[in-house]
This record gives structure tokens, C-alpha cells and sequence, in this order.
């Protein structure tokens, strides 16, 4: 089973997206920011990464960079999940080597097929 | 040149009282924005909830009934269906967090700053003035469609 490592700083967000996820047969793991999501995927693997922009302490660009100077992570899917949708922010994203920008709110059958694209 | 400098009107301030009224309506307005925060949390957790709660029971019933293949179940998985769909009008309470979170950020940027163009810093140094949002709002969406996705 595919894990997947879904970071936002909103509890409900984070639930919806989880809920989604494990409808759609994903494991899930919950980070509240980008720190915290850069600790757990330290101590371990994730199929991809889906992460808001807008977090206190790192936000989901940092976190895309910090994970792409990591062998482990170079060609893991990242995706970044935000209300951000100003060309200037996902060209960012995209120099950051994120795999793809969502702009909130998702619908949960559109996320699941992107992911089901992007996944290895 | 000096001698200009001293005919220089003096530079224009808003009368002291006007400025304190003011003042005080950014920050009534600031505040109410952190009680509608608070009511939008408790209420996005009562609803969110309450959506697990029936989705749970809705695929208990999705799985009893698994087991009794003459039962036809097109109803129930319509209403699956329909309960999944509004997982994306439930995001609401997200982008309306962060826009008045940036909203009543920069009401009390305009309060502090009207106080001290107004009266000026305090005897014991300058006035605490919060800084406005250096960026634009980041929620820019005004209705609750679903969102563009680009892979690059």
C-alpha cells in the first residue's frame, strides 16, 4: 500500500484530505507543518507528498526544496495543495522541484486521480 | 534655505479624537473578525464531526450489506457519492480562516499606525505598531468551486 505524507496546518484540511486518501485505499501520514513533515520523512519512505504552502515554522516550498536536496526524495511526487494560485508563487513551486500545483478547495475525485497519475 | 524650511507648514494631523474613534472601530472590527474565527472553527468541527459520524455508519451498512448480493444497493452508494462530494464545499472554513486572519491583520496594522501618526510614540519609546501583511491576501477564490490543478 502506497503511503502518502499529507502536511497542513489546518486540522480540517488534514482530515478531509485524509479521509479522501484513505477512501481511496492510501496509508496515511499527518504532519501540522513543514518541520514537522521534514522530521517524519526523515525517519522514513513516502510514495509522494502532499503539502500546503501557507505553514508557520516552513512553509510547503521550503519543505519541496529541503526534501529535493534529499537522494531519498529526488524523484518522490510532490504536490503542492494551497489557496495560492498566482503565477509568480507556482512558478516557485515548480523552480522548487514541486511535481505539480492544486489550488484549493480540492474536489476529492480530481486529487485521487492526479495522485493515481503521479504515483509511482 | 533655512529660512524656507521655517515657513514649511507644519505637517497635517487628524484631530486627536477622530484618530481615538477611529481607532477604536478598526479595533472593534479586528476583534468581531476573531470571534467569527472562533465560530467558524467550532463550527467547521461540529459539522466535520458529524460528517465522519454519518459517513461511518453509511459504510458499515455499505459492508453489511456486501454480504447479501441479491440487495440492491444503487441508493446507498449514490449517497456515498454524495457524501464525498461535499468534502470540497467542508474546505470553506480553510480559505476563510486564512482570509480573515489577513483581513483583521492588517485592520490592526491601520489601528496602530492611525495611533501613532495621530498622538505619536509613547514617553518610554516608540509605539508597538503591528506591520501590515507584506503580501497580498493569499485567498483570492470568491466561491467555493473546486480548484485548477497544473502538473509540471
Amino acid at each position: 500500500m502506497h503511503s502518502i505524507l499529507a502536511v497542513d496546518d489546518s486540522a480540517s484540511m488534514r482530515q478531509m484530505v485524509s479521509f479522501t486518501l484513505k477512501n481511496a485505499g492510501f496509508n496515511v501520514v499527518e504532519a501540522v507543518d513543514g518541520q514537522d513533515a521534514w522530521e517524519k520523512a526523515s525517519s522514513r519512505d513516502f510514495s509522494l507528498v502532499l503539502t500546503d504552502q501557507n505553514m508557520p515554522r516552513m512553509d510547503g516550498i521550503s519543505l519541496t526544496k529541503r526534501l529535493r536536496e534529499n537522494p531519498k526524495f529526488k524523484s518522490t511526487p510532490i504536490l503542492i495543495l494551497t489557496t495560492e494560485s498566482s503565477d509568480q508563487m507556482k512558478q516557485a513551486g515548480r523552480a522548487a522541484g514541486a511535481t505539480g500545483w492544486l489550488v484549493k478547495p480540492f474536489d476529492p475525485t480530481k486529487l485521487v486521480e492526479v495522485i493515481g497519475k503521479v504515483i509511482r | 534655505m533655512l529660512s524656507t524650511d521655517i515657513h514649511d507648514p507644519p505637517p497635517e494631523r487628524l484631530p486627536l479624537l477622530a484618530a481615538a474613534e477611529v481607532q477604536d472601530d478598526l479595533l472593534v472590527a479586528s476583534n468581531d473578525l476573531d470571534r467569527l474565527q472562533r465560530l467558524l472553527s467550532d463550527a467547521s468541527e461540529s459539522l466535520i464531526g458529524h460528517f465522519y459520524a454519518a459517513s461511518d455508519q453509511l459504510k458499515q451498512v455499505l459492508q453489511t450489506l456486501a454480504e447479501h448480493p441479491d440487495v440492491d444497493t444503487p441508493q446507498l452508494h449514490r449517497t456515498m457519492e454524495h457524501v464525498a462530494g461535499a468534502i470540497t464545499a467542508m474546505q470553506f472554513q480553510d480559505l476563510a480562516s486564512q482570509l480573515i486572519q489577513h483581513t483583521a491583520q492588517r485592520l490592526r496594522g491601520c489601528a496602530d499606525r492611525l495611533a501613532r501618526e495621530a498622538m505619536g510614540d509613547d514617553d518610554d519609546g516608540d509605539a508597538v505598531v503591528e506591520a501590515p501583511p507584506l503580501r497580498p491576501n493569499p485567498v483570492t477564490q470568491d466561491e467555493m468551486d473546486a480548484g485548477s490543478i497544473e502538473l509540471f
